[in-house]
């Protein structure tokens, strides 16, 4: 079974509650990948619309990584295979970053940038 | 410099750049403090068509602890918005800007102010127009008038932001002191400038007659402390997401969590104490692991150099340095304040946790610019309310951390040394009359930027 964190602090997961979560299937990064050309490891899945620039930014600032701030682009994602081999791969959304353990789908999208 | 294009990856990217933080309890508004942080360094006035501006793509935060940990309790974010009123035209303005809301003015830049706290996130002000860059006496007439001064924004609560084009008040001769540590009052005793025959010269301003962008904002004392704490840690930090993609049809794409690229609080201290190889490391950060740093605080390269490059000058210092020891009297002035009882009635000191941040003690009341007690030298020259207990405007930090890294302040940790002689005298040679347009008696302090068309003359 693939891995899945978040690797957000708990602050930043805290803030992510009441909000809707990405849906990061493997079906849907791979559509991504393939919608962006597959062109290396890293992917981008540019599907969504532009937001307004000032979207709400909240969340207590006891470190520079507990905030939580504004995107732009939540509905488009990027795909990093950070090592295929592991299969760990980070999948950037909005101001999120989740990372995975899946070796079959770092192997398919590798497969794919060729 | 404090901190212009001070490490190899961030002077690659000067919006996020920050040069210079100041934190000082308000001199006309007493019951405030003023925190001021200025990114875009090196400003050539004249840098048209498409003049200085903040990143709409950065996070600016200025943060503040109040409880010691190294960490920030209470951040203030600014981001930044960018309109452009006539898009048909390469132009920055297509006639004078005599107001904010001009239509004559293309490239107009917005902001909102966020504080973060222990509550949360709370949006100050959404909105809030920055002035035009001063792009010349036909574009910009009556510049501080019609554009600077409208752009202060008076909040509720009585807070106070600007956010805008300044001119530098940062004084620092550049072209002599990263020429083989010159300084030019001093170069005649200088191993290379004696070599060619240099004689003593007063110092060059190498950031006079350049402009910077500021972020400036002003608060009670109240919304910054905790009780029986009175002394905050200030710095500031600018961000980027992670993730930047460049696409053919809606230019780049941003996404993924807010890193942080710039960090500054002491002057100089990423600039002159951090080794190269760790520069850019040291910009990625928080205060809180600033312990990792300590040694270069505790072993500076600059006061090993010193006696170097100015050989016979500077016995003592040679001789502290040769002993290796570790120098508590720089540990203490940046990275974890004063304590008390070195210096009678005074202490900014915020704990034992080693951080990098101006420390200003709030209780301690504005020297008047009038007073025969005010000094540039701050603390060592005998003014609590300058340099290190947090920073003005007009603080001669250059000379104020030449010196001490020369061995001035020493004797408060160990009473039995003598400086040597020629620390008195240890200066680039300059003052804050070098620098041409003074700064403010009001908010936000900084002076009047320089127009394009004067500058340079």
């Amino acid at each position: 079974m693939p891995g899945q964190d978040d690797i957000n602090s708990p602050a930043d997961r805290a803030r992510e509650d009441g909000k809707e979560r990405p849906h990061l299937s493997r079906r849907s990064i791979l559509r991504g990948a393939a919608g962006a050309g597959a062109a290396g490891i890293a992917a981008a899945a540019l599907a969504g619309t532009a937001m307004p620039a000032f979207a709400a930014a909240s969340g207590p600032a006891h470190d520079t990584k507990d905030r939580v701030t504004d995107t732009d682009t939540p509905d488009q994602i990027v795909v990093h295979v950070r090592d295929a081999r592991s299969g760990e791969i980070d999948v950037f959304r909005g101001t999120s970053q989740t990372r995975l353990r899946d070796p079959q789908l770092a192997a398919r999208l590798v497969r794919a940038s060729r | 410099m404090s901190s212009h294009r001070e490490a190899p990856e961030i002077s690659k990217d000067p919006v996020a750049d920050s040069t210079d933080v100041y934190a000082f309890v308000s001199p006309d508004r007493p019951g405030t403090v003023t925190l001021i942080a200025n990114y875009i360094p090196l400003q050539e006035p004249a840098g048209g068509p498409n003049f200085y501006e903040f990143g709409d793509d950065v996070l600016y935060e200025i943060h503040v602890d109040n409880s010691g940990h190294g960490l920030a309790d209470i951040s203030y974010q600014f981001r930044f918005e960018t309109k452009l009123t006539t898009p048909g035209s390469f132009l920055y303005n297509t006639g004078p800007i005599g107001s904010l809301s001009d239509p004559n003015w293309n490239s107009k830049q917005f902001y909102q102010v966020t504080r973060v706290d222990r509550s949360g996130a709370h949006v100050l002000a959404s909105k809030l127009a920055c002035p035009p860059c001063n792009v010349g006496v036909l574009s910009t007439p009556d510049y501080e008038a019609r554009l600077g001064n409208p752009a202060i924004h008076h909040l509720a609560g009585g807070v106070s932001v600007f956010a805008g084009q300044r001119a530098e008040e940062f004084y620092v001769d550049l072209g002599s002191i990263f020429d083989l540590g010159n300084l030019r009052p001093l170069e005649s005793a200088n191993v290379y400038g004696k070599a060619a025959g240099l004689k003593t010269a007063p110092g060059v301003n190498a950031t006079n007659r350049l402009n910077v962008h500021s972020i400036a904002i002003q608060v009670p004392i109240s919304d910054l402390t905790v009780k029986g704490r009175p002394t905050i840690g200030v710095w500031t930090s600018a961000s980027r997401q992670r993730v930047r993609v460049s696409d053919e049809g809606s230019g780049f794409l941003h996404t993924g969590p807010f890193a942080q690229v710039s960090r500054l609080g002491n002057p100089l201290f990423n600039e002159v104490i951090v080794p190269l190889g760790k520069k850019d490391y040291w910009n990625r950060q928080p205060p809180v692991h600033d312990k990792q740093f300590a040694t270069y605080v505790a072993h500076p390269e600059l006061a090993s150099l010193l006696p170097v490059l100015y050989p016979g000058a500077f016995p003592n210092l040679a001789a502290l340095d040769k002993a290796g020891t570790a120098r508590a009297d720089l540990e203490a002035i940046l990275l974890t304040g004063i304590p008390s009882g070195l210096i009678k009635g005074f202490t900014n000191y915020t704990g034992a946790v080693q951080a990098d941040m101006l420390r200003l003690n709030t209780s301690i009341p504005p020297t008047p610019a009038s007073s025969s007690t005010f000094s540039t030298l701050g603390l060592v020259g005998g003014d609590p309310a300058g340099f290190p207990n947090g920073r003005r405007v007009t603080d001669d930090v250059v000379t104020i951390e030449l010196r001490a890294i020369a061995g001035a302040v020493y004797p408060l940790i160990d009473p039995t040394y003598h400086v040597d002689a020629v620390v008195p005298s240890v200066t680039d040679g300059l003052t804050g009359a070098s620098v041409t347009d003074q700064p403010l008696a009001a908010f936000p302090y900084l002076g009047v930027p320089y127009d394009g068309y004067h500058n340079p003359s």
